[in-house]
């Protein structure tokens, strides 16, 4: 009796939950295909009486938008590349290359995992504007704009974040020790080992840290906003905003932009769930 | 192998966190010369109303947010801790918000909360209200309304660090104490409570080191509006950098925000080493 009455509680706050998280996109996309008449009608239209298609074409003729998904896609795809590469390197060294000040320097990299980016914002914003030889700037920095409004700008401070080093270092330094004394005994480098040993056996760490950079970097905001301002380097977030700027807000296209902007994450969410899910968990486990 | 990452990382991370403090102890403005000026710009900061009532309300999104993320959180999870399909699938749905962007997510409740094309008041009015509130517009509403939907966002990623906590906790421990007839809540409050703290320390640190850099709601939604009624700490650093170019004055905010959330996180460690210690649990 007692055990069906937790079952029920569990069941009816399942429910719950479900319900309060997938409503407001449920009506995202009821929007998103409903007339502006509907979406001014005093009493809300859950179901629109003929869906709206054209609404999507015609939320992605205002602007550029192959444009946007382009500078997104190229952005996020580079950002992550790039990010493993380093990433799963610096990892194995902490992981298994003890040296001189390794231990200071891995204290870096957890210093750097807790600083706020509002701390490196603003230096980082001149330092990439002011960087030689860039942008119309001269040897000393000066006169252009730097790497301000270019794609390199959009980038480069996302290759510094220290967390995917983190990430692996914690998933190698739990690989047996006999790994590298047979690999020793091979007369393989450290360098060999990692790239013969190590990677391929890293698929669940490269994917977790993968999917969690894509995720971050196709949905960041704030650094696009500071580094460009030219609809040419627009990112899809950045693009997303211009619809509430303007004077009468048209919402279901702005709620069909919405929908395509998020789809991308959707569309990696369902294929790699279960590593986005480990991803966010192992930066919650202690070690 | 190490000389990629930290080239970028000494570059772009380092060099820029100390040129912060350096910054902020100078008058520095966009594309003109620096000149070290000591302390003023944190005497003008504490003299500044906007900055003061920023820091307000930064304090209160982060009590409230965390609070209920943390409290609300255990709660929920605490019920849905089963080992059913169920409560997998809840678990996925649950992580969509926390995995589609802020701008997405505030542009959705821009419209839920519009005081006269949104769900919410449409669905009030039908109810019977006859004057619903103006929730973003209004002094009193705006910014709690920011502290529910950021707790909307974020209430997936706390339970799946929660469940992956409980379900750590071996299932004899209640079996034992279910022979020895303990109830409901004496075996929340005597095994889950102290098993889970760990859990909720690593939920409260990251809720609120999250809390205290919000500013894309503020930017996207309000504006600081009404009245700065939802302005934030970052959001005056953003206005202050890349709208007046003050970069030295908003260095100085960037160094306070850093050393509040550095004493946040302090306080809480020693908080929890302290109640780790005389086992209160």
């Amino acid at each position: 009796m007692k055990e069906r009455l937790i079952r029920l509680t569990a069941i009816v706050f399942a429910v719950l939950c479900v319900g309060f998280v997938l409503f407001p996109f449920f009506l995202m996309l009821s929007i998103s295909l409903q007339t502006m008449s509907e979406v001014y009608a005093p009493s809300p239209v859950l179901i629109p009486k003929v869906p709206q298609f054209e609404n999507y074409v015609k939320a992605m003729q205002n602007g550029n938008w192959a444009r946007y998904f382009l500078n997104s896609a190229l952005v996020t795809v580079v950002v992550t590349a790039i990010s493993l590469v380093i990433n799963s390197m610096a990892g194995y060294v902490f992981a298994r290359l003890k040296f001189r000040g390794s231990r200071v320097l891995f204290l870096l990299v957890l210093t750097g995992m807790m600083i706020p980016p509002q701390v490196t914002m603003i230096p980082l914003f001149s330092l990439l504007r002011g960087m030689p030889f860039v942008g119309g700037n001269n040897w000393l920095g000066q006169g252009g704009i730097g790497l301000y409004n270019s794609y390199a700008g959009l980038i480069i401070p996302f290759l510094a974040g220290s967390f995917g080093v983190f990430l692996c270092r914690q998933f190698y330094i739990g690989f047996p020790k006999e790994l590298d004394d047979a690999a020793r005994m091979d007369g393989c480098g450290p360098f060999d080992a990692f790239l013969k040993i190590y990677l391929p056996l890293s698929g669940p760490v490269l994917a977790s840290l993968g999917v969690l950079k894509f995720t971050g970097t196709w949905n960041e905001y704030t650094w696009p906003l500071i580094m460009t301002n030219s609809d040419k380097l627009k990112t899809v977030q950045l693009a997303l905003t211009v619809f509430r700027n303007e004077s009468e807000i048209l919402w279901n296209q702005l709620m069909a932009a919405t929908f395509l902007v998020s789809l991308a994450i959707y569309i990696v969410f369902i294929f790699a769930q279960k590593h986005f899910v480990a991803g966010l968990l192992s930066g919650s486990v202690k070690g | 192998m190490l000389a990629p990452f930290f080239a970028f990382f000494s570059v772009f991370m380092l060099y820029p966190i100390v040129i912060n403090f350096y910054y902020s102890f100078t008058n520095y403005r966009l594309g003109q010369k620096k000149q070290f000026v000591w302390l003023n710009n944190y005497k003008n900061l504490f003299k500044d109303p906007d900055f003061l009532v920023s820091l307000k309300n930064t304090a209160v999104y982060a009590l409230f947010s965390v609070l209920f993320l943390t409290c609300l959180g255990l709660f929920i999870s605490v019920i849905l801790n089963r080992r059913t399909r169920m409560v997998h699938a809840v678990r996925t749905v649950m992580i969509i918000p926390y995995a589609t962007s802020m701008v997405a997510v505030s542009m959705i409740w821009l419209l839920l909360l519009d005081p006269t094309t949104g769900f919410i008041n449409k669905a009030l009015i039908a109810l019977g209200m006859n004057v619903p509130p103006k929730w973003l517009h209004d002094v009193k509403l705006a910014l709690p309304s920011l502290i529910f939907i950021n707790v909307w966002k974020n209430l997936g990623y706390v339970m799946l660090i929660y469940l992956s906590g409980l379900q750590n906790i071996p299932g004899e421990l209640y079996e034992a104490a279910t022979v020895d007839g303990a109830g409901l809540w004496h075996k929340f409050r005597r095994i889950t409570l102290p098993m889970i703290a760990p859990t909720a320390f690593f939920v409260l640190i990251t809720t609120s080191i999250e809390a205290f850099k919000t500013f894309e709601q503020v930017q996207i939604m309000t504006q600081g509006a009404p009245v700065n009624a939802t302005s934030t700490v970052v959001y005056q650093i953003y206005q202050r950098a890349f709208n007046d170019y003050r970069m030295g004055y908003a260095g100085a905010m960037s160094v306070v925000l850093f050393l509040v959330i550095l004493a946040v996180t302090l306080v809480n460690v020693f908080w929890m080493k302290k109640n780790e210690e005389k086992n209160i649990w």
